[in-house]
Protein backbone atom coordinates (compact mmCIF):
# COMPACT_ATOMS: atom_id res chain seq x y z
CA UNK A 1 0.00 0.00 0.00
CA UNK A 2 0.93 3.24 -1.01
CA UNK A 3 1.99 5.49 1.62
CA UNK A 4 -0.13 8.80 2.22
CA UNK A 5 1.51 11.95 1.08
CA UNK A 6 -0.25 14.34 2.52
CA UNK A 7 1.59 17.42 0.79
CA UNK A 8 0.89 16.02 -2.30
CA UNK A 9 -2.94 15.99 -1.51
CA UNK A 10 -2.68 19.03 -0.44
CA UNK A 11 -1.18 20.33 -3.41
CA UNK A 12 -4.15 18.99 -5.39
CA UNK A 13 -6.58 20.15 -3.35
CA UNK A 14 -5.39 24.03 -3.31
CA UNK A 15 -4.53 23.42 -7.04
CA UNK A 16 -8.41 22.24 -8.17
CA UNK A 17 -9.66 24.90 -5.80
CA UNK A 18 -11.32 21.97 -3.48
CA UNK A 19 -12.71 24.10 -0.14
CA UNK A 20 -13.75 20.84 1.06
CA UNK A 21 -14.01 17.41 1.02
CA UNK A 22 -14.87 13.88 2.65
CA UNK A 23 -14.96 10.71 2.50
CA UNK A 24 -16.65 7.85 4.23
CA UNK A 25 -19.35 6.29 6.19
CA UNK A 26 -21.59 9.58 6.52
CA UNK A 27 -23.88 10.15 9.39
CA UNK A 28 -27.26 12.17 10.13
CA UNK A 29 -25.06 13.94 12.36
CA UNK A 30 -22.11 14.09 10.54
CA UNK A 31 -24.47 15.84 7.57
CA UNK A 32 -24.97 18.89 10.00
CA UNK A 33 -21.57 19.17 11.13
CA UNK A 34 -20.10 18.97 7.67
CA UNK A 35 -22.54 21.93 6.57
CA UNK A 36 -22.05 24.22 9.52
CA UNK A 37 -18.22 23.92 8.65
CA UNK A 38 -19.58 24.24 4.56
CA UNK A 39 -21.63 27.78 5.94
CA UNK A 40 -18.51 28.94 7.94
CA UNK A 41 -15.82 28.62 5.15
CA UNK A 42 -18.69 30.46 2.56
CA UNK A 43 -19.01 32.89 5.38
CA UNK A 44 -15.22 33.78 5.27
CA UNK A 45 -15.09 33.51 1.56
CA UNK A 46 -17.31 36.60 1.32
CA UNK A 47 -19.99 34.04 -0.70
CA UNK A 48 -22.76 36.14 -1.50
CA UNK A 49 -25.60 35.09 0.98
CA UNK A 50 -27.79 34.02 -1.69
CA UNK A 51 -24.72 31.74 -3.06
CA UNK A 52 -24.14 30.43 0.27
CA UNK A 53 -27.78 29.06 0.85
CA UNK A 54 -27.78 27.79 -2.51
CA UNK A 55 -24.79 25.49 -2.17
CA UNK A 56 -25.32 24.58 1.16
CA UNK A 57 -28.86 23.15 0.05
CA UNK A 58 -27.60 21.62 -2.90
CA UNK A 59 -25.05 19.99 -0.23
CA UNK A 60 -27.97 19.18 2.06
CA UNK A 61 -30.25 17.32 -0.52
CA UNK A 62 -27.31 15.29 -2.04
CA UNK A 63 -26.13 14.15 1.16
CA UNK A 64 -29.78 13.48 2.46
CA UNK A 65 -30.27 11.61 -0.83
CA UNK A 66 -27.31 9.32 -0.30
CA UNK A 67 -28.64 8.69 3.68
CA UNK A 68 -31.93 8.19 2.58
CA UNK A 69 -30.91 5.81 0.08
CA UNK A 70 -27.75 4.08 2.20
CA UNK A 71 -31.05 3.80 4.75
CA UNK A 72 -33.77 2.64 2.62
CA UNK A 73 -31.61 -0.88 1.49
CA UNK A 74 -30.54 -1.26 4.94
CA UNK A 75 -27.22 -0.55 4.06
CA UNK A 76 -24.38 -1.25 6.92
CA UNK A 77 -22.34 2.04 7.89
CA UNK A 78 -19.96 0.84 5.47
CA UNK A 79 -21.58 0.73 2.58
CA UNK A 80 -23.43 3.73 3.62
CA UNK A 81 -20.91 6.00 2.66
CA UNK A 82 -20.45 9.39 1.10
CA UNK A 83 -17.52 10.59 -1.20
CA UNK A 84 -18.64 14.74 -1.17
CA UNK A 85 -16.18 17.70 -2.33
CA UNK A 86 -17.24 21.67 -2.60
CA UNK A 87 -14.78 23.71 -4.68
CA UNK A 88 -14.77 26.37 -7.06
CA UNK A 89 -14.54 26.34 -10.87
CA UNK A 90 -12.36 28.27 -13.39
CA UNK A 91 -14.92 31.16 -13.64
CA UNK A 92 -15.42 31.37 -9.90
CA UNK A 93 -18.35 29.45 -9.02
CA UNK A 94 -18.82 27.15 -6.36
CA UNK A 95 -19.65 23.27 -7.26
CA UNK A 96 -20.67 20.55 -4.92
CA UNK A 97 -20.15 17.05 -6.09
CA UNK A 98 -21.20 13.68 -4.34
CA UNK A 99 -21.12 10.49 -5.17
CA UNK A 100 -22.32 7.10 -3.63
CA UNK A 101 -22.81 2.97 -4.06
CA UNK A 102 -25.90 2.40 -5.82
CA UNK A 103 -27.66 -0.48 -7.53
CA UNK A 104 -26.72 -0.29 -10.89
CA UNK A 105 -30.32 -0.59 -12.14
CA UNK A 106 -31.08 2.42 -9.53
CA UNK A 107 -27.65 4.45 -11.14
CA UNK A 108 -29.36 4.03 -14.64
CA UNK A 109 -32.69 5.34 -13.46
CA UNK A 110 -30.98 8.17 -11.79
CA UNK A 111 -28.92 8.81 -14.66
CA UNK A 112 -32.02 9.42 -17.14
CA UNK A 113 -33.52 11.67 -14.49
CA UNK A 114 -30.95 13.85 -14.68
CA UNK A 115 -30.69 13.85 -18.83
CA UNK A 116 -34.70 14.29 -18.55
CA UNK A 117 -34.07 17.46 -16.50
CA UNK A 118 -31.29 18.82 -18.39
CA UNK A 119 -33.62 19.25 -21.38
CA UNK A 120 -35.92 21.94 -19.07
CA UNK A 121 -35.07 25.47 -18.31
CA UNK A 122 -35.91 27.31 -15.49
CA UNK A 123 -39.77 27.83 -15.33
CA UNK A 124 -40.06 24.18 -16.62
CA UNK A 125 -38.06 23.16 -13.51
CA UNK A 126 -40.21 25.12 -11.46
CA UNK A 127 -43.09 23.15 -12.70
CA UNK A 128 -41.67 19.86 -12.26
CA UNK A 129 -40.73 20.95 -8.97
CA UNK A 130 -44.59 21.85 -8.07
CA UNK A 131 -45.72 18.86 -9.80
CA UNK A 132 -43.46 16.43 -7.51
CA UNK A 133 -44.24 18.40 -4.70
CA UNK A 134 -47.98 17.59 -4.65
CA UNK A 135 -47.27 13.86 -5.46
CA UNK A 136 -48.73 12.00 -2.20
CA UNK A 137 -45.99 10.98 -0.26
CA UNK A 138 -46.35 6.90 -0.69
CA UNK A 139 -46.57 7.71 -4.43
CA UNK A 140 -42.74 9.05 -4.11
CA UNK A 141 -40.15 6.70 -5.90
CA UNK A 142 -39.04 4.22 -3.69
CA UNK A 143 -35.55 5.54 -4.38
CA UNK A 144 -36.12 8.93 -3.63
CA UNK A 145 -34.20 11.99 -5.62
CA UNK A 146 -37.13 12.69 -6.85
CA UNK A 147 -38.12 16.63 -5.17
CA UNK A 148 -34.28 16.78 -4.24
CA UNK A 149 -32.98 16.27 -7.42
CA UNK A 150 -34.86 18.82 -9.04
CA UNK A 151 -34.19 21.20 -6.74
CA UNK A 152 -30.34 20.83 -6.64
CA UNK A 153 -30.72 21.36 -10.87
CA UNK A 154 -33.03 24.25 -9.84
CA UNK A 155 -29.93 25.87 -7.84
CA UNK A 156 -27.69 25.14 -10.48
CA UNK A 157 -26.37 28.09 -13.39
CA UNK A 158 -25.97 24.88 -15.67
CA UNK A 159 -27.38 21.24 -16.32
CA UNK A 160 -26.10 18.72 -13.59
CA UNK A 161 -24.04 16.01 -14.81
CA UNK A 162 -24.36 12.15 -13.98
CA UNK A 163 -21.93 9.37 -13.98
CA UNK A 164 -22.03 6.00 -13.63
CA UNK A 165 -18.99 3.69 -12.56
CA UNK A 166 -19.76 0.03 -12.44
CA UNK A 167 -17.95 -2.11 -9.42
CA UNK A 168 -16.54 -5.18 -9.97
CA UNK A 169 -19.44 -6.19 -7.05
CA UNK A 170 -22.02 -5.43 -9.02
CA UNK A 171 -23.13 -2.32 -7.54
CA UNK A 172 -21.69 0.60 -9.10
CA UNK A 173 -20.64 4.25 -8.02
CA UNK A 174 -23.19 7.56 -9.05
CA UNK A 175 -21.66 10.99 -8.52
CA UNK A 176 -23.48 13.97 -9.31
CA UNK A 177 -21.92 17.49 -9.89
CA UNK A 178 -23.96 20.77 -9.78
CA UNK A 179 -22.13 23.91 -10.60
CA UNK A 180 -24.49 26.48 -8.71
CA UNK B 1 -55.20 21.68 23.29
CA UNK B 2 -51.55 22.37 25.24
CA UNK B 3 -49.43 24.83 24.03
CA UNK B 4 -45.65 23.74 22.85
CA UNK B 5 -42.60 25.47 22.67
CA UNK B 6 -39.50 23.72 20.94
CA UNK B 7 -36.06 25.44 21.22
CA UNK B 8 -34.28 25.54 17.83
CA UNK B 9 -31.55 23.20 17.23
CA UNK B 10 -29.18 23.10 14.52
CA UNK B 11 -31.17 21.46 12.05
CA UNK B 12 -35.34 22.43 13.16
CA UNK B 13 -37.04 25.61 13.71
CA UNK B 14 -38.32 27.23 17.15
CA UNK B 15 -41.60 26.53 17.33
CA UNK B 16 -44.12 28.12 19.72
CA UNK B 17 -47.57 28.16 19.95
CA UNK B 18 -50.46 30.31 21.87
CA UNK B 19 -53.66 28.82 21.71
CA UNK B 20 -55.52 31.99 23.30
CA UNK B 21 -53.84 34.37 20.95
CA UNK B 22 -54.08 32.41 17.71
CA UNK B 23 -50.75 32.40 16.83
CA UNK B 24 -48.07 30.37 15.80
CA UNK B 25 -44.48 31.01 15.36
CA UNK B 26 -41.98 29.52 13.21
CA UNK B 27 -38.16 30.79 13.18
CA UNK B 28 -34.83 29.83 11.87
CA UNK B 29 -33.60 27.11 9.72
CA UNK B 30 -35.11 23.67 9.16
CA UNK B 31 -33.62 20.66 7.76
CA UNK B 32 -33.34 18.12 9.46
CA UNK B 33 -33.21 14.63 7.36
CA UNK B 34 -36.66 13.23 8.71
CA UNK B 35 -38.93 16.42 9.70
CA UNK B 36 -42.34 14.35 9.83
CA UNK B 37 -42.68 13.89 13.49
CA UNK B 38 -41.92 17.80 14.02
CA UNK B 39 -43.80 19.08 11.76
CA UNK B 40 -47.07 16.61 12.35
CA UNK B 41 -46.94 18.11 15.85
CA UNK B 42 -47.69 21.88 14.73
CA UNK B 43 -50.01 20.48 11.79
CA UNK B 44 -51.95 18.66 14.51
CA UNK B 45 -52.22 21.90 16.48
CA UNK B 46 -53.48 24.17 13.64
CA UNK B 47 -56.32 21.31 12.72
CA UNK B 48 -57.51 21.52 16.23
CA UNK B 49 -57.39 25.00 16.59
CA UNK B 50 -59.03 25.58 13.27
CA UNK B 51 -61.47 23.07 14.03
CA UNK B 52 -62.62 24.42 17.61
CA UNK B 53 -62.05 28.32 16.96
CA UNK B 54 -63.78 30.53 14.84
CA UNK B 55 -61.39 32.75 16.19
CA UNK B 56 -58.46 34.84 13.16
CA UNK B 57 -55.04 32.14 13.62
CA UNK B 58 -51.89 33.87 12.03
CA UNK B 59 -48.83 32.25 11.14
CA UNK B 60 -45.57 34.58 12.41
CA UNK B 61 -42.76 33.01 10.33
CA UNK B 62 -39.12 34.06 9.97
CA UNK B 63 -38.10 30.80 8.58
CA UNK B 64 -34.87 30.84 6.32
CA UNK B 65 -33.67 27.60 4.65
CA UNK B 66 -35.99 24.82 4.33
CA UNK B 67 -34.96 21.35 3.04
CA UNK B 68 -37.23 19.63 0.45
CA UNK B 69 -38.72 17.44 2.96
CA UNK B 70 -39.65 20.44 5.29
CA UNK B 71 -41.21 22.45 1.81
CA UNK B 72 -43.17 19.80 1.22
CA UNK B 73 -44.32 19.50 5.05
CA UNK B 74 -44.96 23.95 4.96
CA UNK B 75 -46.92 22.90 1.81
CA UNK B 76 -49.40 20.76 4.06
CA UNK B 77 -49.54 23.58 6.53
CA UNK B 78 -50.65 25.84 3.51
CA UNK B 79 -52.94 23.79 2.52
CA UNK B 80 -54.88 23.27 5.97
CA UNK B 81 -54.96 26.99 6.06
CA UNK B 82 -56.46 27.34 2.51
CA UNK B 83 -59.01 24.78 3.31
CA UNK B 84 -59.81 26.88 6.52
CA UNK B 85 -59.77 30.04 4.01
CA UNK B 86 -62.36 28.37 1.94
CA UNK B 87 -64.45 27.70 4.78
CA UNK B 88 -64.66 31.25 5.39
CA UNK B 89 -62.36 31.18 8.67
CA UNK B 90 -60.10 33.96 9.31
CA UNK B 91 -56.34 32.86 9.00
CA UNK B 92 -53.34 34.76 7.72
CA UNK B 93 -49.35 34.29 7.43
CA UNK B 94 -46.76 36.50 7.63
CA UNK B 95 -43.46 35.32 6.69
CA UNK B 96 -40.86 38.31 7.99
CA UNK B 97 -37.19 38.06 6.04
CA UNK B 98 -33.95 39.88 6.02
CA UNK B 99 -34.05 41.89 2.56
CA UNK B 100 -29.73 40.62 2.30
CA UNK B 101 -31.13 37.26 1.68
CA UNK B 102 -33.57 37.03 -1.45
CA UNK B 103 -34.17 33.73 -1.52
CA UNK B 104 -35.77 33.28 1.61
CA UNK B 105 -38.58 35.70 -0.05
CA UNK B 106 -38.11 33.72 -3.11
CA UNK B 107 -39.06 30.86 -1.02
CA UNK B 108 -42.13 32.89 0.91
CA UNK B 109 -43.52 33.97 -2.94
CA UNK B 110 -43.55 30.07 -4.53
CA UNK B 111 -45.35 29.16 -1.69
CA UNK B 112 -48.19 31.97 -1.57
CA UNK B 113 -48.95 31.44 -5.42
CA UNK B 114 -50.92 28.54 -4.35
CA UNK B 115 -52.79 30.32 -1.58
CA UNK B 116 -55.13 32.76 -1.47
CA UNK B 117 -56.02 33.94 1.80
CA UNK B 118 -53.57 36.87 3.39
CA UNK B 119 -50.00 36.02 3.08
CA UNK B 120 -48.06 38.95 3.47
CA UNK B 121 -44.09 38.87 2.75
CA UNK B 122 -42.26 41.59 4.78
CA UNK B 123 -38.38 42.74 4.39
CA UNK B 124 -37.03 43.52 7.65
CA UNK B 125 -33.86 44.15 8.24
Amino acid sequence: MEDIDLFAMRERFNSQQIMLCFNGPISRSLIEEIGNALRNYLSADHAHPSAAMDVFAVYIEMTQNISHYARERQWSEQEAGATVVVSRNQDGRYVVSAGNLIEMTDGERLQQAVAGLAELDKVELKAAYKEQLRRPRDEVRPSGAGLGLIDIARKSSEPLQASLQPLASGRGFFSLRAVI
Amino acid sequence: MTDFSIPSSQSTPEIRSDWANGKLYMAGDSYPENSFDMFQQVFNWIESYLEQNQSELTLELRLLYLNTSSVKAMMDIFDLLEAAHQDAKPVQVSWYYDPQNERVAELAEEFKEDCTFPFDIVSQA
